[in-house]
């Protein structure tokens, strides 16, 4: 083999290493968590139906085709069914009560920050018709059917959708 | 030797009963016993979980599909149920096994020492097949923490947390008692990559709060911390520091400069560019941006050592199968960088994040680029643990076209659709019109991923042909210094 670097033992490694480990984690999760976050007015306080709705939303993996997070240039321009209504650009103090947060990184639906607070989505009705069966209210949707979940379970889903205001 | 011994029936191509097999592969002490049982581990965590994709494809496809399942089913073959399980499973399954069984069998070579403990190498092997297994069950159950790659319940976090650690203690055990001084740099990248991966994991996934998950902002940014090092450590640092010691050993020539595959030697923290434009601190996406950018320089130390080492070996290629995996995937790797470098720009991330664009870019990593290195390294090891040829050499150069071929239509259709998604999403379409343009390329993904399927298909039939197959010689006893 070509030459090797010289005097690199174990120890050294492990320490250039660790070290490598704690600058990242200072700069990348520690600095920005000392910005803290004081809860939005979107920022919701889930009741205990609303929270166990969230837990189906996990449990159902719903935040893997839906994003939780409107961003900068989106604003005024994104579009569900009308210009802009996207909403408004998402904040720190959005998420200050969640855990864990469902930001997602793919779009196979629509974005839904503020769902509740567009006409449809809004609903209560509209949204226990959709998520049975999304093609009914939503020609052309390439949603799954929830209609195998039980009823109660659907009615807290929408109990927590209904807090994306 | 008593383990000539305990071969011998074995090399009279005698069936030991199934339980016998079963307890030498969870307490025996042969050596390699470890990293031979992980290959084979490795290549059965490629079925399932690659069925779920295809499953996947598609629901995605043709969502009525989902009609066909029956009722009591739908819930655990959801699509949002089996995405976890495929992603997971084949990350910390499939490709994280078949590192850490060619890093065992690679850290001896290069130590000119055995392992520091076969024993304590079989614990890994079993943990990680427990935390795989129940991974597998949970993950369509429904049992989620509800964060992308660290789905996985508590649990399993700590079972791997366990995997991790105790490799790091057989490969830096090992280390410490090597024969060769000088440590090549495949060395430094697995010393690294199970020390610091180990770290990554237990903090990503918080396994000290049962929950997993952080609160708010801070969740948002160590998810992606965590997303994006565990990728960086464990899948990038750990897998190039495997390719760094195969390509020179299938080129036949010595790698061209030891001096510059240790610049690719180098962390970055890039986690915050998956949320660009995105509500956390502009100060940090800047940083991470910045990082990004500077990955151009290891990731352009890497592919001059490849090309230069490859010099005069090209035609290699043609009768080596692992080579052609292998090489095809350090050029796959080189363009995921190049890619990636792109995607961290923010105003090409605001036009192109969120689209399939995203999903084409994590498959060409994690299958184009690792799993190339996977099926190169079981290839390669495999004749060399067991002490025979691959079963089939014909079944291999199948796998190569079937999944080359495969995954380059998969990751084009994705790109082009995911590029229509953001063209529709630019012009204020309503958001309907870009679900339903994707239509043609979800169908294109789906062929596609089915020849990826056979051609993996016919890997796990060739891997299990030629364990299967009666041994020719002993499997070596001692690790022979020199090799490397």
């Amino acid at each position: 083999m070509p030459p090797h670097v010289p005097e690199w033992g174990p120890s050294r490694l492990a320490a250039l290493s660790l070290l490598m480990l704690a600058l990242g984690l200072v700069a990348t999760v520690w600095l920005p968590g000392l910005e803290g976050e004081q809860p939005s007015a979107l920022a919701a306080n889930y009741t205990s139906a609303e929270l166990r709705g969230r837990a189906i939303f996990q449990r159902e993996g719903c935040w893997y085709c839906h994003t939780q997070q409107v961003r900068a240039p989106e604003v005024g321009r994104g579009t569900i069914d009308r210009p802009g209504d996207i909403g408004p650009e998402s904040a720190p103090g959005d998420y200050a009560r969640q855990q864990p947060v469902f930001w997602g990184t793919e779009r196979q639906g629509p974005d839904l920050s503020h769902v509740a607070s567009r006409a449809a989505g809004g609903n209560r009705a509209w949204q226990l018709v959709h998520l049975r069966s999304p093609s009914q209210v939503r020609p052309g949707s390439t949603m799954p059917s929830y209609a195998h979940l039980p009823d109660d379970e659907l009615e807290a889903l929408v109990d927590y959708l209904l807090t994306l205001k | 030797m008593a383990l000539g011994a305990q071969a011998s029936p074995e090399a009279l191509g005698a069936r030991r009963p199934f339980i016998v097999a079963a307890r030498e592969a969870l307490m025996g002490e042969e050596p390699d016993g470890a990293a031979r049982y992980f290959l084979y581990s490795a290549a059965f965590w490629l079925l399932l979980p690659g069925l779920a994709g295809l499953a996947l494809a598609v629901l995605l496809y043709a969502p009525a599909a989902q009609e066909l399942i029956p009722l009591g089913l739908r819930g655990p073959l959801g699509f949002g149920r089996l995405r976890p399980m495929h992603v997971n499973v084949l990350l910390f399954g499939w490709l994280s096994m078949v590192y850490v069984g060619s890093m065992l069998f690679i850290t001896t070579r290069l130590t000119g020492s055995p392992l520091y403990s076969e024993r304590l190498a079989r614990v890994t092997l079993v943990v990680w097949n427990l935390a795989m297994l129940a991974a597998t069950i949970s993950l369509p159950l429904g049992i989620t923490q509800g964060r992308e790659y660290s789905e996985m319940g508590w649990g399993i976090d700590l079972l791997l947390v366990v995997g991790y650690a105790t490799l790091a203690v057989n490969i830096w055990g090992t280390v410490r008692r090597r024969r060769h001084p000088k440590l090549y740099v495949s060395l430094w990248n697995f010393m690294a990559a199970s020390l610091i991966g180990a770290l990554v994991y237990a903090i990503g996934n918080k396994v000290w709060d049962p929950s997993g998950a952080y609160v708010g902002m801070t969740d948002a940014i160590m998810s992606y911390f965590y997303v994006h090092n565990i990728f960086n450590v464990w899948f990038t640092t750990g897998g190039l520091g495997l390719a760094l010691y195969l390509l020179p050993k299938l080129a036949g020539r010595p790698l061209f400069s030891h001096r510059l595959a240790i610049w690719g030697f180098t962390s970055v923290w890039t986690g915050q560019h998956h949320l660009l434009y995105g509500p956390g601190p502009e100060w940090l996406e800047i940083l991470s941006v910045a990082f990004s950018i500077l990955t151009a320089v290891p990731n352009t130390a890497f592919l001059i050592n490849v090309v230069k080492t490859m010099e005069g070996s090209w035609g290699r290629l043609r009768q080596d199968i692992a080579l052609r995996f292998l090489v095809a995937g350090c050029l796959f790797y080189a363009f995921t960088c190049l890619q990636g470098i792109s995607q961290s720009i923010r105003t090409f991330s605001a036009f192109i994040h969120f689209t399939n664009w995203v999903i084409g870019h994590s498959h060409l990593a994690f299958v184009a680029d690792y799993s190339f290195f996977g099926f190169a390294l079981s290839y390669a090891l495999l004749p060399r643990l067991l002490g025979r040829e691959i079963a089939s050499q014909r079944l291999a150069s199948w796998h190569f076209w079937l999944v080359f071929v495969g995954i380059l239509v998969f990751m084009v259709s994705l790109w082009v659709g995911g590029w229509m998604q953001a063209v529709s999403w630019q012009s204020g379409a309503r958001f309907i019109e870009s679900v339903q343009l994707l239509k043609p390329y979800f169908l294109l993904r789906l062929v596609a991923g089915g020849v990826v399927g056979v051609g993996v298909l016919a890997f796990v039939v060739n891997v299990a042909l030629t364990a299967r197959a009666p041994r020719l010689t002993m499997a070596p006893a001692t690790p022979s210094a020199g090799v490397a």
